[in-house]
């Protein structure tokens, strides 16, 4: 046989397993879809629960726990190959919030988090007839679990207060643990407060199936640190602003072991730089209007890291009072953001070696509604809040700032519905 | 774009500058005499004065119907002034409820045997320099302040029932 | 930039609609759940973790302040 042919029969054989990978579910794949899309996600930030309102909780014991459930879109018929899998995640998350005085001065509290995921995610982008963007899955999958736990004590001081957590974040093939420290001081007459704080983590992930993906690693790890630095102003009687710098370093492995990219034609491994330096600047506007008992709630983000990616986010509520003890929260969510400069849906050539498809790092846009209502009540001495929330999220190139000539065909859209419970006493 | 001079005022730089050298109005503490002061009932009735307690050690409890720890506390306020003979010490509240119905409400609830003035106002927390919600002076029988409390929780009542305790002892 | 500037304008715009001294007995409004920075810490939690694992950037935002001032 010549040696052309020999080429030409390996490239039949691998255009011909490229297409049985595509259409048959394999054992590997369903474990690994499972943790690829939430895996990135749960490479988790230093465990900084957001700092709740300090004043309805402490020295008081809570007990507060919320359902919610995801489910991903399936992917249009146009944005997969023929046949492919167009299936995609569900999620059933419970938490869990426990919190109580511990010392004089000192509460305690604990955070749960469980969740139950199922279905396939992206696995690699190949080409079309038409040259159009295919999203190739991963196939359908067993059901994987995450579990997150978060223990955080406050010290409240006369002017200020300060905090100390330790964390865990635990899945089948992924470990992490983590710690944060931070602070908050009030200046005026608590008009205006100062906060800071600082926060780590170290990742640990052991993908499965190495055996039978070679390429895949086998054991790597990430570390994070993170450092903030925020302002709240109270405007007026009915009017506060807050202000929040964030900077974090990740270093280590932060690419997607479970993501592939097609790089002159044959699949390779998700391939990301080592280091990455982001910049979160999150500013928060709230503001009550009296004569019709609605609150504004305005959040503007913007983010930048040196992967070149940028976002802006823009987050607008508003929260009625119907009755004293109705309110109905209707919100609207803008995010847009550039791409990463390693990012193409495929290569043509290796180039610095850097290169993915995760739609994660593609330019898009993405929007979303969500209507919420909440109850309060109270039953002797113990303050009751039952609340409910339906969110539809859509993501599209075109709904982005700049201009998409290619967006990735994984783009996600979803429903989250939520159910929760608090109870204070 | 057009920035007027009150709006760049509260741009926040601005804003941390001004709030670090703002002077909060003098804060009374332990040494001054405490002023004098009547208001109306928040329950009805006969107006509430501080000069009615003169020659008793006084708890004078600053709150209001929205704040928490307020809430938590007068309960806990009532129990304690039960502990001591009421020709020696007394307990006296100043609701700052804008809406005085809101405090009415609450006060209802709550079932206190010591009375509660209504200062929607808020002149006499301001004659007092109150600096948070809440908070409470503790006079002596000669209507000096001897203790500025801030804040409240129930671990607070041991501290508190002492130095109470250590003046109507003398 | 000139973006971020422009939408930053209706923050300011409000916030200087009235920068009056707000004393700690005024606080009747700034205590109500929904002027929080985060009336909803699961909901928060919730959030941040499905937008931080299905987008590309940060969730940033962890200082206090605000509320009714209380203790």
């Amino acid at each position: 046989m010549s040696a052309r042919d020999a080429l030409a029969r390996r490239r039949s054989r691998r255009r011909r397993a490229r297409r049985e990978r595509s259409r048959r579910p394999r054992r590997s794949a369903r474990r690994s879809a499972a943790l690829a899309a939430l895996t990135s996600g749960a490479f988790a930030l230093p465990g900084l629960a957001p700092a709740a309102s300090a004043q309805e909780s402490f020295g008081r014991y809570s007990a507060e726990y919320a359902y919610s459930r995801y489910s991903e879109d399936p992917l249009p018929k146009s944005k997969v190959p023929t046949g492919g899998e167009r299936d995609r995640f569900e999620v059933d998350m419970h938490q869990m919030h426990l919190g109580g005085p511990l010392l004089d001065r000192v509460d305690l509290g604990l955070d749960v988090v469980h969740e139950k995921m199922s279905g396939a995610s992206p696995w690699y982008v190949i080409q079309g007839a038409n040259g159009e963007p295919l999203q190739v899955m991963s196939g359908a999958t067993i059901e994987e679990a995450r579990t997150d736990a978060l223990l955080e004590a406050t010290l409240l001081f006369d002017r200020g207060q300060a905090s100390l957590g330790g964390g865990i974040s635990s899945e089948n093939d992924y470990f992490a643990w983590n710690g944060s420290l931070r602070g908050e001081r009030h200046f005026g007459e608590k008009t205006t407060t100062l906060s800071g704080g600082a926060g780590f983590s170290i990742d640990s992930i052991d993908p499965v199936d190495t055996d039978l993906f070679p390429t895949r690693p086998s054991h790597e790890q990430k570390w994070s640190t993170s450092v903030f630095g925020g302002i709240s102003q109270v405007l007026s009687r009915e009017a506060a602003l807050q202000s929040t710098l964030t900077y974090q370093r990740e270093q280590g492995y932060l690419s997607d072991p479970y993501k592939q990219v097609l790089v002159a034609g044959n699949p390779v491994p998700d391939a990301r730089p080592d280091s990455r330096n982001q910049l979160t600047w999150l500013t928060r506007l709230r503001h009550h209007v009296s004569p019709v008992h609605g609150t504004l709630q305005a959040d503007y983000r913007f983010y930048a890291d040196d992967w070149q990616l940028t976002s802006h986010t823009l987050e607008v509520a508003w929260d009625q009072a119907i009755f004293d003890a109705l309110h109905l929260i209707p919100s609207f969510r803008y995010y847009s953001q550039s791409q990463a400069e390693f990012y193409g849906p495929w290569f043509d050539a290796t180039g610095d070696g850097l290169h993915s498809s995760d739609y994660r790092l593609s330019p898009y846009g993405a929007i979303a509604w969500k209507i919420k209502a909440e109850t309060r009540f109270a039953t002797g001495s113990v303050d009751w809040r039952a609340a409910f929330a339906w969110q539809r999220y859509l993501s599209s190139g075109d709904y982005a700032l700049g201009k998409v000539s290619v967006a990735n065909p994984g783009l996600v859209s979803f429903n989250l519905f939520s159910v929760s419970l608090t109870a204070r006493f | 774009m057009h920035f007027s001079p009150r709006r760049a005022a509260c741009a926040l730089p601005l804003a941390i500058l001004l709030a670090l050298l703002a002077t909060p109005a003098a804060a009374l503490g332990p040494g001054d005499p405490a002023p004098a002061w009547s208001a109306p009932a928040l329950a009805g009735g006969d107006a509430v004065s501080l000069a009615a307690a003169r020659g008793k050690v006084v708890y004078l409890d600053f709150w209001a119907s929205w704040c928490v720890p307020c809430r938590t506390s007068l309960p806990l306020l009532e129990e304690l002034r039960r502990e001591f003979p009421p020709e020696r010490f007394a307990v006296v509240a100043v609701n700052v409820d804008r809406e005085p119905d809101a405090g009415r409400r609450f006060l209802e609830k709550a079932k206190v045997g010591y009375p509660s003035a209504s200062d929607p106002e808020g002149r006499i927390p301001a004659r007092f320099g109150v600096e948070t919600m809440p908070t409470s002076f503790l006079i002596d029988g000669s209507g000096v302040i001897r203790f500025v409390h801030r804040g409240f929780q129930k671990s607070d009542v041991p501290e508190l029932r002492e130095r109470i305790a250590e003046l109507v002892g003398q | 930039m000139r973006r971020l500037a422009l939408a930053l304008l209706p923050c300011l715009a409000l916030a200087g609609t009235a920068c009056a001294p707000v004393r700690p007995w005024e606080r009747d409004v700034l205590a109500r759940p929904e002027m929080a920075f985060v009336p909803d810490p699961l909901e928060a939690k919730r959030s941040d973790h499905i937008y931080f694992s299905k987008e590309g950037s940060l969730p940033g935002g962890e200082a206090g302040g605000g509320g009714c001032g209380c203790n």
